[in-house]
């Protein structure tokens, strides 16, 4: 036990001590707001305002209801082009406008969908000409308001008054639909990184020992076993140091942000943060957390680990076997879009219980509601399944890599791996 | 006594009888040389007694008892043929690490390393990583984590590549004082000159099987082929049949004779001093180990080939 320990302390402490941990655990967040917000500020940036001639042939259009859909609605312009409108046609480029839409005569009294052409010098995306399309609409809306004597007022009533329906599960009321989904998102995806990022450090560390032949001196010193177990708690613990650390700038975020009561956007934020508090169970999603994440830490490094000591320096080989483990992660990933989208589906249920996927899947599901949505005897086998699945595959692990890691020559492929595994001695 | 003993011991692989049978005895304090062309068993002989293999059958009786791999290895330095440090890792932590999973307290460790830091002239090293270190650096440095722990047993494969004749000595000096205060050397390596000038007692092995077990003396003694090297004036010319050698062979001023069956050295003397001939010298001449290894696996294919078991 002590010497596991001592292997665990090193493997943990060269690591923790690096450059890249300290700056990967501070850029991390950064970049992951970075690309939210980014996302949001360049989604804002292509949207693209047209200057549209609206040649009327049907008589219908006026300024008046231009130039109040144009007040209330900045994105694209539309421009009503009454008499010179053979010129335009010919030189619309010229005249400052983007393109021009041909009105033909229109019966506004026909219950149907009239196609128009919106024609441009080059091609517009779908979102561009869909601005163009909602405003032409809500400007012929307000012209066959005007025919059918529908004032203002009951204008207001019949565009505003609407019904609005959240889906509320009567085994939990308490539930968010929307907040529950945002948590399964982050917890499944972090997840996943972790099993990716971390789980390949597991590999490349048992890589460097096999060629660097340190390994044969530890072994003559411990058993294998101690050091590949060694070498996956000390990474686990690298990993669970820099959630703790992401945690604790989350709540320093809150804190300040609450703190400093003011300001829109952390007003908004510590609000939000408050209401999703309130809104689903805390403590229950992070104990969770926390047991899957090391769960399937365990699960996946310990197969990565194999591998590990099965290659050589080529780094080749090696993603030529861990892609078979790489699938299993990545469909775990699509199984969750699944069970975020349908969170007691025959699919999200088995997924979250089987253990290759359960790691992400579970942690899908489990935000919507333990026990609404996720009874609790889904919870204990899924965590069950996960515990008997690591542990075998620490086991299985630990037969290959006390092969692999003394040996040198060709790549094994996968069935003379499983052919060690269940060798005995 | 016997520090270690090895009893018909067994390890097959897939394809090869790795190890074959071999039995063997190391005495306490003795340099022992384990030989071996490449690919005769040695390192999976090694492994076996570092406890990385368990043999298939047999027994290793360690210090008088059983061996017991999770306890024993405690007391047995082993340094591999193809050396092994973290990179990346500071000296002085990747040796305190290495001491203490051998089982040494941090405080031991620690004092034990500053000494053969300074014996080695290595204390400026502490803060280095191995990747700032030479071929030879990196060697002391392992030679350091294998005996650091004060093992009984130390088990050397091939110490001295890559270093250069200043270190070698460094090391052998260190290997001598070992024996000295009483640990138990094994020696692998296919360097001869290095076992004749090194060891007590050498073991050869080949394909797997041992094919010599004895002190270096008495194996030379077994191997030696009545020949003398004989500095004289001037040999007969012509020899009649009465004479009680023959000669083999001329070197610069001294002719290389076998004695006849039947014949000792006095009567060559005795025969050439009737004869009137002044004699300069007169030795024998004993094979060198390389000769009498050269000699045994020479005939057998050099590589081992794959067989099904």
């Amino acid at each position: 036990m002590k010497k596991i320990w001592l292997i665990i302390k090193r493997e943990y402490l060269t690591r923790v001590r690096k450059k890249t941990f300290i700056i990967s655990t501070l850029l991390f967040p950064i970049l992951y707001l970075g690309l939210i917000f980014g996302m949001g500020y360049i989604a804002d940036q292509s949207k693209q305002n047209l200057r549209v001639a609206v040649i009327d042939y049907s008589g219908y259009f006026t300024e008046k209801n231009i130039a109040y859909q144009n007040s209330i609605d900045k994105n694209s312009t539309l421009v009503l082009v009454k008499d010179s409108a053979t010129k335009i046609i010919a030189d619309y480029a010229e005249a400052g406008y983007d393109g021009y839409i041909l009105i033909p005569s229109l019966q506004w009294e026909a219950a149907k969908t009239d196609s128009l052409f919106f024609k441009a010098n080059k091609s517009y995306g779908a979102s561009a000409t869909a601005t163009v399309e909602a405003k032409l609409n809500r400007i012929w809306d307000d012209i066959k308001n005007e025919k059918l004597g529908i004032d203002s007022a009951k204008r207001e009533i019949l565009s505003n008054s609407r019904l609005s329906i959240t889906p509320v599960n009567t085994k939990d009321e308490q539930a968010n639909v929307k907040i529950a989904e945002g948590i399964a998102y982050v917890s499944g995806f972090l997840i996943y990184f972790i099993l990716l990022i971390y789980g390949s450090q597991v590999m490349m560390g048992v890589m460097e020992e096999k060629t660097n032949r340190i390994a044969e001196v530890i072994v003559s010193s411990v058993k294998p076993f101690q050091m590949m177990l060694g070498k996956i708690l000390g990474i686990g613990l690298v990993a669970l140091t820099q959630f703790m650390l992401w945690i604790a700038f989350i709540l320093i975020v809150y804190n300040v942000g609450k703190a400093s009561g003011s300001g829109g956007m952390a007003n908004a934020l510590v609000g939000n943060m408050q209401h999703m508090f309130t809104s689903v169970n805390i403590p229950l999603i992070l104990f969770c957390f926390g047991f899957y994440f090391l769960a399937g830490f365990f699960f996946y490094a310990s197969l990565y680990g194999a591998i590990g000591s099965a290659v050589n320096e080529d780094m080749r080989e090696a993603q030529s076997l861990s892609f078979p483990i790489t699938m299993l992660v990545i469909l775990s990933i699509a199984l969750m879009s699944t069970a975020i989208a349908n969170p007691t589906s025959q699919v999200a249920v088995w997924a979250s219980i089987i253990p290759f996927s359960s790691p992400i899947v579970m942690m899908a599901r489990i935000p919507f509601g333990v026990p609404a949505t996720v009874p609790w005897w889904q919870l204990g086998l899924s965590m069950a399944m996960l515990i008997l699945g690591f542990i075998f595959t620490v086991w299985f692990a630990g037969k290959i890599y006390r092969t692999g890691i003394l040996m040198y020559g060709k790549k094994p492929s996968w069935k003379e791996m499983i052919r060690w595994a269940f060798r005995k001695n | 006594m016997a520090l270690l003993e090895l009893q018909n011991l067994k390890k097959y692989f897939a394809t090869q009888k790795a190890v074959d049978d071999i039995s063997l005895s190391v005495d306490k304090g003795q340099i022992f040389g384990l030989l071996g062309p490449n690919g005769a068993g040695k390192t999976t002989l090694i492994r076996m007694i570092t406890g990385i293999f368990y043999p298939d059958e047999g027994q290793i009786i360690f210090d008088g008892k059983k061996f017991d791999p999770i306890n024993d290895t405690a007391y047995i330095g082993y340094m591999p043929e193809e050396r092994g440090l973290y990179k990346k890792m500071k000296i002085g932590e990747q040796t305190m690490y290495l001491a203490q999973l051998k089982g040494l307290s941090k405080k031991d460790a620690l004092e034990k390393i500053k000494r053969w830091f300074i014996r080695f002239e290595m204390e400026s090293w502490w803060n280095k990583k191995v990747e700032d270190l030479s071929k030879g650096m990196s060697q002391k440095l392992q030679f350091v984590t294998t005996v650091l722990h004060e093992p009984k047993l130390v088990i050397l494969d091939e110490p001295f590549s890559g270093l250069d004749p200043v270190n070698s000595n460094l090391i052998k000096d260190e290997i001598f004082n070992l024996a000295q205060n009483g640990s138990t050397i094994i020696f692998s390596t296919h360097r001869m000159e290095q076992v004749e000038e090194i060891c007590d007692h050498i073991v050869l092995v080949n394909k797997g099987k041992k094919i010599l077990d004895g002190t270096v003396k008495n194996i030379k003694q077994e191997f030696k082929e009545n020949l003398f090297s004989i500095g004289a004036e001037q040999l007969p010319a012509a020899l009649n049949g009465t004479a009680p050698f023959e000669v083999v062979g001329t070197n610069d001023h001294s002719q290389i004779v076998r004695i006849k069956e039947g014949n000792n050295p006095n009567d060559v003397l005795q025969f050439l001093l009737h004869q009137g001939i002044t004699i300069h010298s007169f030795n024998e001449i004993l094979p060198s180990l390389n000769d009498i290894f050269i000699k045994l696996v020479e005939g057998t294919p050099t590589a081992r080939q794959f067989q099904k078991l």
